[in-house]
């Protein structure tokens, strides 16, 4: 499948999906005017590629340095899309970076960890600056 | 003269401890522009990393009510690319730091709002965070334009109870103000 990318902006992070590759990165800040209508399509990508993995080793990295609630809710989805994916007999890894004393996103991840068993989760704490 | 006349504005601000102020129309350009603001005044405040955070959250939640739901629009037909008005500010108060936002609200929606608020005010914090925890796994209430987790998440960042009021507008019946304050 052809690799899929979007450039980050201020509000909304880059989307880098590798999926010759079997490597799928977010990174940078969210809170896109609608959440919806941003990760929509994104997750739609996901879910396409998902299709046709069979024991595939796929890598996800997230790197959201923010997310917004309604940010949080489909990137909630998009976990979901995932571990079911994983739950099919494919091997994916979850590396979940975030700075060392953000406790939110560190608690997110926890949630993600508790709620999607199949997903073979990594954290990551980076030290702030 | 033209200084002395704009110093009132700024003497007033700086009375009440007022590190950023912005009444007029929100759009994701002036969002973006106002993190961009707010992340440095912070930096400069010396505010703790975890404390920015939360500020700079609350303020992201505020701003997405305003562009959703405030009922004065100059975008009345169009989906996206909203320009909502509202007033937001930011301040200290002693040690901490206070967020409050108004924008104006149909009538008819005020209880709907109040009925999501009033049941947070007396909710620990765990509560608040396993009401979160709920709503996350729920789907998207009807009316909802986020994710139903906006005065949530301001709850789960604040370090007291949310306080919310609304005014009636005398000229305009249909019209109430909403105006909520988190503490940080």
């Amino acid at each position: 499948m052809e690799p899929y990318f979007i450039n980050a902006s201020p509000t909304s992070p880059e989307i880098d999906f590798r999926f010759d590759h079997d490597t799928l990165s977010i990174k940078g800040e969210s809170y896109p005017e609608n959440a919806a209508a941003f990760y929509g399509p994104v997750i739609e990508k996901v879910r396409a590629y998902l299709a046709g993995c069979d024991r595939i080793d796929i890598t996800v990295n997230v790197s959201l340095a923010y997310f917004n609630s309604s940010s949080t809710k489909m990137l909630f989805t998009l976990f979901e899309a995932l571990n079911d994916a994983a739950l099919a007999g494919n091997a994916v890894r979850l590396n979940w970076y975030h700075d060392e004393d953000d406790d939110t996103i560190l608690e997110f991840g926890q949630e993600l960890h508790d709620d999607f068993g199949a997903l073979d989760f990594h954290d990551h704490p980076v030290v702030s600056n | 003269m033209l200084y002395e006349e704009f110093n009132e504005f700024w003497q007033v601000a700086r009375k009440r401890h007022i590190i950023f102020f912005y009444v007029g129309y929100f759009s994701q350009h002036v969002v973006a522009a106002i993190s961009e603001t707010i992340k440095a005044r912070l930096d400069t405040a010396g505010a703790a990393g975890p404390t920015r955070r939360r500020i700079f959250s609350s303020f992201v939640e505020m701003s997405q009510n305003i562009m959703h739901y405030s009922s004065d629009t100059l975008t009345p037909d169009e989906r996206d690319n909203q320009m909502r008005r509202g007033s937001f500010c930011i301040g200290m108060s002693g040690d901490s730091f206070f967020l409050l936002c108004a924008n104006p609200v149909s009538t008819e929606n005020v209880e709907k709002i109040r009925a999501r608020l009033e049941p947070l005010h007396t909710m620990t914090i765990d509560e608040i965070k396993s009401a979160y925890k709920k709503a996350l796994r729920e789907e998207t209430p009807e009316d909802s334009k986020g994710a139903g987790l906006g005065f949530l998440t301001m709850a789960r960042d604040a370090s007291e109870p949310l306080e919310f009021e609304f005014v009636k507008e005398a000229h305009d019946p249909e019209t109430t103000v909403f105006c909520i304050k988190a503490i940080i």
